[in-house]
């Protein structure tokens, strides 16, 4: 990250002469206090009775380059966000995490280029991801920060074009970012090497892919418009973003396998709200037989979703989500007695409900998680209140449960949390 | 004979109207360019004040940029928000068609994400103000019967408008006052079911900008909640020479710096 920060500070002095650089840059971003209490003791965790509870300032400007300069000509724009964090948690001293960093600018009629670390999202889904592989805090998801925080940076190079028959998104990351998911310290979870539900006690470990131009990820996006219908192919080729793969069994690695993912979406107007629909197909080429007990297996992902607004600030949503495991029966057949092991589909419904009071400063949001074919689900329930222009409080709950330990959300069901934020934005 | 009689009795009757005045149908429609379609293409820095039953008063800054497609029907919109703090940055383009739903997309600048908005009730809130979307955007004039009234005041039309389908609306009717001079529209009265006004809209100030008579300050009110929402517009500017490009996913993600003063 640092080296990072210099080339870009670099740059942006190298470029703009000083004696230009009189406007100077507003900046903007909000104070904040989070806290989530545990519904139920978790003692298996660093904190049994709340998982969150940190301050939280962050800092933001956008810059548009000044002067008479190649970049000003581009319509350069450097972006900084930063979040400082006091985590009493973790009783840290303080952290500071670098959102984004990044210099953006045209350097064609028919080209942008933004360098250097952001947020990137692309597809259909609402929170379902099958073609966006960039990385995301799934722990933050589930301890109530705000949806900014479920999107991870990623290092990167993003080159857009836009001929006239289609838009090309081209992303390089030469850096993996994995996902952030939980690790026991703050969530529990199923770890597979202690055999069930495990905290603090887990020392499994992840091995991330070293710095090689081999291990350099890229992803693709073509879209375009067919009236009022979007179209779009994805292609992303890098790793899986969450560990699934056992490297050293003996000494509890896992690894993020490689992946190619290959997908299509389309999204339009359809019974009166917005329709879409995704697929994509997983490649794992480290088990292209999907013989290897280790490495996860292809997959193929299908997303139906429908979104409706029935009038009176009163929206709903709803979403179908297939998975399907490829080569399975070649993968039980490899499987040792003693594995824990995947199903071979998943089937995942998603509702949301969202609805508006008092002029749209009180919002009500509702978004359920349930799969009939793993007995599980996540319902995160949440109350925002726009006290006036600078101070916001949410509240809300993060209601996971499961029949079984080993699933997604069955995992997570001793993780039940009351959370509060409290924001003063400027 | 006496058909040749009718014939020129009705052509000397109706020549004659359109000597003196226009007929209600060409009046809507003058007033509906006149608000919605002026110039090929137009910016404005709206700042909103929302001022509720309370006292307490809400900001909402928001720069527009509009490009006509087709006149009295089809436009584009984008719309980026100032203030806020926390939702600057925030941006969202609309493709106004007529006779189906408009597409709306918005984006979250945080996770760089552009949603489709399903957005089929246009007589929802404005960002949280007493306009509703249908005020910013402009309501279809085929949506309703329009009915001339004896007004008051000379210098005003007065139109009576009911809606065809009174079943999607929470007014059963509303009257608009429109300046016989320029077509700009200065008063809208909006009455409920029960025939009670209960929501008006008013110019407050009129300037020609470029050669178009333009509203640049207007108030929203609900009289029922007590609340209103003064608007005034800055930067006003027609045919920029705008293209069909900014009002895409590329300028959602990359907001056109040159059309957005801060």
């Amino acid at each position: 990250m640092k080296r990072a920060f210099l080339i870009a500070t670099a740059v942006i002095f190298l470029i703009v002469p000083p004696a230009q650089a009189l406007e100077l840059p507003q900046w903007h971003g909000f104070i904040e206090q989070d806290f989530g209490g545990r519904l139920n003791q978790d003692s298996l965790t660093k904190h049994k009775n709340y998982n969150l509870l940190e301050q939280r300032v962050q800092l933001k400007t956008r810059y548009a380059i000044p002067g008479e300069n190649i970049l000003s000509a581009w319509n350069g724009v450097f972006s900084y966000k930063g979040d400082f964090v006091l985590d009493e948690y973790f009783q840290t001293t303080g952290s500071y995490e670098v959102r984004e960093l990044n210099l953006a600018f045209s350097p064609a009629s028919f080209m942008d280029i933004k360098a250097g670390r952001q947020v990137l999202t692309w597809g259909t889904g609402d929170y379902l991801f099958i073609n966006d592989l960039f990385p995301k805090d799934y722990v933050s998801f589930y301890i109530g920060r705000d949806d900014e925080y479920l999107k991870k940076p990623s290092d990167a190079l993003r080159l857009s074009l836009y001929p006239e028959i289609v838009n090309i998104d081209f992303v390089l990351i030469p850096v993996f970012t994995p996902n952030t998911i939980p690790d026991g310290q703050r969530v529990s979870f199923f770890d597979s090497f202690e055999g069930g539900i495990a905290g603090l006690n887990s020392d499994r470990n992840a091995v991330k892919p070293a710095h090689q131009a081999r291990n350099i990820q890229y992803a693709l996006r073509l879209y375009r418009t067919f009236g009022s219908t979007e179209g779009a192919f994805y292609y992303y080729r890098g790793f899986d973003p969450s560990p699934r793969s056992y490297l050293d069994e003996a000494n509890r690695q896992l690894f993020y396998e490689r992946l190619d993912v290959y997908g299509a979406s389309l999204r339009g107007p359809f019974l009166g709200g917005i329709g879409n629909a995704e697929m994509g197909y997983y490649r794992s080429s480290q088990d292209s037989q999907g013989d290897n007990r280790l490495i996860e297996n292809s997959a193929l992902k299908w997303l139906l979703g429908y979104e409706k607004d029935l009038g009176h600030d009163l929206k709903v949503g709803v979403q179908y989500l297939y998975e399907q495991k490829l080569n399975y029966s070649k993968y039980r057949e490899a499987l040792l007695s003693q594995d824990y092991y995947w199903d071979e589909s998943r089937h995942l419904l998603t509702q949301r409900l969202t609805k508006l009071y008092k002029n749209q400063t009180v919002m009500l949001g509702l978004f359920n998680f349930w799969s009939p074919s793993n007995k599980e689900g996540y319902l995160r329930l949440s109350c925002a209140y726009d006290l006036t222009d600078q101070w916001k409080l949410t509240v809300g709950f993060n209601l996971p449960w499961g029949e079984d330990n080993l699933t997604d959300f069955g995992m997570m069901k001793e993780n039940k949390n009351a959370f509060m934020r409290l924001r003063y934005s400027f | 004979m006496k058909k040749i009689l009718v014939f020129l009795a009705v052509l000397i009757f109706t020549g004659n109207a359109w000597a003196e005045e226009l007929n209600v149908g060409q009046i809507v429609a003058k007033a509906n360019n006149r608000s919605y379609y002026q110039g090929k293409d137009g910016r404005a820095k709206a700042n909103m004040m929302v001022t509720d039953a309370q006292g307490r008063s809400r900001q909402r800054q928001l720069t527009i940029l509009k490009l006509n497609i087709k006149e009295g029907s089809d436009q584009r919109y984008y719309v980026y928000f100032h203030k806020p703090n926390d939702v600057k940055g925030m941006s969202y383009i609309v493709w106004k068609h007529s006779g189906k739903d408009d597409d709306r997309w918005l984006y979250l600048p945080a996770m760089d994400l552009v949603r489709r908005i399903a957005a089929s009730d246009k007589r929802s809130s404005f960002a949280g103000t007493t306009f509703l979307y249908e005020d910013i955007s402009g309501r279809s004039i085929d949506l309703d019967a329009h009915e001339l009234l004896a007004g008051s005041d000379p210098a005003f039309y007065t139109i009576k408008n009911t809606p065809k389908d009174a079943g999607v609306v929470e007014f059963s009717y509303y009257t608009v006052s429109i300046d016989k001079n320029n077509f700009v529209p200065m008063k809208a009265e909006y009455f409920d079911k029960s025939g009670k006004l209960y929501r008006s809209i008013e110019a407050l100030e009129v300037k020609e900008i470029q050669g178009y008579p333009t509203v640049t300050k207007m108030k929203a009110t609900d009289l029922n909640a007590n609340s209103s929402t003064i608007t005034e517009f800055g930067d006003i500017q027609y045919d920029l020479g705008l293209s069909n490009d900014i009002f895409t996913e590329r300028f959602l993600r990359t907001p056109p710096q040159q059309w957005l003063k801060e």
